[in-house]
């Protein structure tokens, strides 16, 4: 059944190459924007247009309060948007969409459940064929490293190891675009450095559409076909980098002066903007 | 987490036996020094043959405690259980609609401040001297500790729960039953704990004010004949039986409940502690 929903998804994806308009996902002027109490209006994303193509792996960085969080909030149709469009593949979308899947920054597991019947909620509340995504989140599960703990509970787990679930279970419907919203901001610098590179096998082996928020310039670099910058108040993106390494990139990639270069720049145009 | 600079609030069995004999013998002693009347204060060996005597009695005699006291948990069960399902369900459905909670708020905040037990006299007229009063009268009270602590637990869920379900587009009722309910059943225990306390306590009195048999029947015959060592007696079997009631609570809640660590809930634990179910660990 799932190769089927792979090939319906493949068919899609062609016609998409073929039509270099036709992005997986689009917004266009895409704006929040909250009333304060005093009635201003205060924006917490002003008119952001961005566009993200078939398997590609984005990131987005900014000083914290600059709606990267909400800019995702708004893809994943968690929160209502105030002006613009959404568009995923070819249609304007008002609310969420079974083709994401989301990655916060704690893993907002069920304390009440197994670390299976968590990885299996989407199936859940989604619906399917059980048998099948119970095989399918064992295969997860031992993509992220976690195989024998399926029957734990999560207070069981580390911090770095909840989240792994957190990604499994983003994946086990088998969505083309997967949402994180600094799924490693929580964890410690070593673990972070393990997940990241974790997360590119993952994505070197799903080739998932990967929308990235973070507030560590070194891990968007590390991780990205392309690195969105966005500055605060108003919230919008300021400047758009190709990252051009090829994968698979390890650590050692850190260290040279190109990989340096992008650092520099994308940290040299956000202290700037912190500073004006 | 625990929380750091609070007491545990347990005992042992061996330092409750050792109070409870040195209560005892200071008891017995005063009495025999003081030579205070029976009907003021008996002597612990006067509640001793009073209680052997209404425990041993044919269960189908009237004065067996027995006999009496499957009367009195009838009206208690049967009240707590209507009152939970009631309180549980009102509560989900304000916390669901908000027209609903509008409305009803209103009656839950007056109603909530009223002193129930002056309703007593009106489900006597109502419903009789039969159990149907005292079903009412427990129910009437054990009403609001459930709803109040079930809407809290059904307030407080945590956003980033919801936000999860939000992405999967998930219906208002797969939320709860998945999400809102499970999250709040910490605080629903916290009401159900302080419920079954307060259902017995309805039962007595609807037994006080007018019934023809119950435990609360029993305390007031005892009383026109000032027979005070009956009353100590009855007063040990309730003592036993709320706190059977109550443990049986905290079992049903560290089953359904083994997850809740750090979750806060008002109520106080004063059962021994127990051993903890799988998947609680003290991060």
């Amino acid at each position: 059944m799932l190769t089927a929903v792979n090939e319906r998804r493949e068919a899609k994806n062609n016609s998409v190459a073929r039509d270099p308009a036709v992005a997986l996902l689009r917004t266009i002027d895409l704006t929040k924007s909250y009333i304060t109490r005093s009635g201003d209006s205060l924006f917490a994303l002003k008119a952001t247009s961005l566009a993200l193509e078939d398997g590609e792996f984005v990131s987005v960085v900014g000083p914290s309060g600059c709606g990267k969080s909400t800019l995702m909030m708004l893809i994943a149709g968690i929160i209502p948007r105030s002006e613009g469009e959404i568009i995923y593949r070819g249609h304007a979308v008002t609310r969420a969409q079974r083709g994401m899947g989301v990655v916060f920054q704690s893993p907002v597991l069920l304390p009440w459940s197994t670390v299976m019947e968590n990885v299996l909620l989407p199936i859940r509340v989604l619906g399917g064929d059980r048998a099948a995504a119970t095989a399918r989140a064992e295969q997860l599960l031992s993509t992220v490293g976690l195989q024998g703990f399926e029957h734990k509970y999560p207070s069981e787990l580390s911090g770095g190891m909840q989240q792994r679930v957190s990604i499994a279970r983003s994946l086990i419907h088998d969505p083309g675009l997967l949402l994180m919203d600094e799924p490693f901001g929580a964890l410690d610098a070593l673990t972070r450095e393990r997940m990241s590179l974790e997360l590119q096998n993952i994505w070197l082996a799903n080739r998932k559409t990967v929308f990235f928020i973070t507030h560590s310039i070194l891990e968007a670099v590390f991780l990205s076909d392309r690195v969105l910058v966005m500055s605060a108040r108003p919230g919008c993106i300021i400047r758009e980098f190709r990252i051009p390494f090829v994968r698979p990139r390890d650590f050692d990639l850190s260290t040279t002066k190109e990989f340096g270069a992008y650092v520099g720049e994308i940290r040299h145009l956000l202290g700037a903007k912190v500073d004006a | 987490m625990r929380k750091q600079g609070r007491f545990k609030i347990s005992y042992n069995w061996t330092w409750t036996l050792a109070s409870a004999v040195l209560a005892l013998a200071l008891w017995q002693i005063s009495v025999t020094m003081f030579q205070l009347p029976p009907y003021v204060l008996p002597k612990p060996s006067a509640v001793w043959t009073a209680l052997i005597a209404g425990l041993t009695a044919s269960p189908s005699s009237r004065s067996s405690f027995w006999f009496q006291l499957a009367d009195t948990l009838e009206g208690t069960l049967y009240g707590f259980l209507i009152a939970a399902a009631l309180g549980i369900s009102l509560a989900a459905l304000m916390s669901e609609y908000r027209v609903v909670r509008r409305l009803l708020f209103p009656y839950v905040v007056w109603l909530q401040s009223l002193p129930k037990i002056a309703i007593a006299p009106l489900f006597v007229i109502w419903f009789g001297y039969a159990t149907l009063s005292k079903v009412a009268m427990a129910t009437t009270i054990t009403l609001f500790p459930v709803l109040l602590n079930s809407l809290e637990g059904f307030a407080v869920v945590e956003r980033d729960r919801l936000q999860l379900m939000k992405s999967l587009d998930a219906s208002r009722w797969q939320t709860f039953w998945m999400i809102k309910l499970p999250s709040a059943m910490p605080f629903i225990f916290a009401g159900l704990n302080l419920g079954i306390v307060y259902a017995l306590l309805g039962t007595l009195l609807a037994e006080f004010l007018g019934s023809q048999r119950g435990i609360g029947v029993v305390i007031t015959q005892l009383e026109s004949v000032s027979d005070t060592a009956g009353i100590f007696a009855i007063l040990v079997v309730l003592a036993v039986v709320s706190y059977l009631l109550i443990a049986f609570m905290r079992a049903l809640q560290q089953h359904f409940v083994f997850w809740s660590g750090s979750e806060q809930t008002v109520d106080v634990d004063v059962t021994p502690p127990r051993k903890r179910r799988r998947g609680r660990s003290g991060s």
